[in-house]
């Protein structure tokens, strides 16, 4: 019987194979750019079963540690270039304000997207952005 | 005000963010792909929708409405770039996340599986051009 599916990649034989390859994610990674007004640094770090994701951002009178997040690791079937390094999904909440991540490695460089909600009455407006990691 | 990078220390006025850019419909790039062919990306009642669809074994298959969520450029801008949109299937999530880069729609998605099938989690990320008809 054919499992349930929505498009053709669903039904890839390859998603019934090992868990997705990580290795190359984790560690300290820096900003690429040293004017960032965003993220300063990311480290991952795997903890018993669960993946952990620590961020630095960068503050007006220093650095700002955000919260610690749990991330969920999936699988890397098809991107480009024979690119098979797994992604990460990690969510960071504020309160104020929650960022939606996801984090994945390119030629080398960690990339990580994030996609800012605010939850105040600040009038910000929610926006994404993409920064560029080294590894340390 | 609060904020996680100064990049979010703003003032802005609460303006509503414009999703002109987004409009449209947009095709993969990748006449081979096994995921999503088109999005069909809509205004309704002042917010955005999305239509998917995607490649399936017997051709295209309709994901049907959703609503999308648009983000700007940064905080203080009002310009949308890009939007994040999730489909419950039941036996799956999709997940998805994008953005305009260089005038075309960069799409990343994120696949959930919440049934017994034993298939892993995963992620694809392709390319989307806006259709026109002017050449």
């Amino acid at each position: 019987m054919t499992a349930p599916f929505k498009q053709n990649s669903h039904l890839n034989p390859e998603l019934h194979a090992a868990a997705p390859n990580l290795e190359k994610l984790f560690g300290r990674w820096l900003n690429t750019n040293r004017e960032t007004r965003g993220i300063a640094e990311c480290t991952i770090t795997a903890d018993k079963d669960q993946i952990k994701v620590s961020i630095v951002g960068v503050g007006e009178d220093g650095p700002i540690a955000w919260p610690i997040a749990s991330a969920h690791a999936v699988a890397n079937l098809e991107e480009e270039a024979g690119q098979r390094t797994g992604a990460l999904m990690a969510t960071f909440d504020f309160g104020f304000m929650r960022a939606d991540t996801h984090i994945r490695i390119n030629k080398g460089v960690l990339v990580i997207v994030l996609f800012a909600t605010f939850l105040d009455d600040s009038g910000r407006s929610n926006y994404l952005n993409r920064e560029f990691f080294y590894s340390a | 005000m609060k904020f996680a990078q100064i990049s979010d220390q703003v003032e802005t006025q609460n303006a509503e963010i414009s999703r002109t850019a987004l409009l449209g419909t947009w095709i993969n790039s990748n006449l081979d792909t096994n995921s999503i062919a088109r999005v069909k990306i809509s205004e309704t009642d002042g917010k955005l929708q999305l239509q998917v669809f995607a490649m399936g074994p017997d051709g295209l298959i309709d994901w049907g409405p959703a609503p999308g969520h648009v983000f700007a450029g940064g905080p203080a801008s009002h310009a949308g770039v890009g939007f994040t949109c999730n489909y419950d299937f039941g036996f799956a999530e999709a997940r998805l996340q994008a953005m305009i880069m260089k005038g075309l729609l960069v799409l990343a998605q994120f696949h959930l599986f919440k049934d017994d099938s034993g298939r892993a989690d995963y992620f694809l990320r392709e390319y989307f051009a806006l259709s026109h008809d002017r050449f």
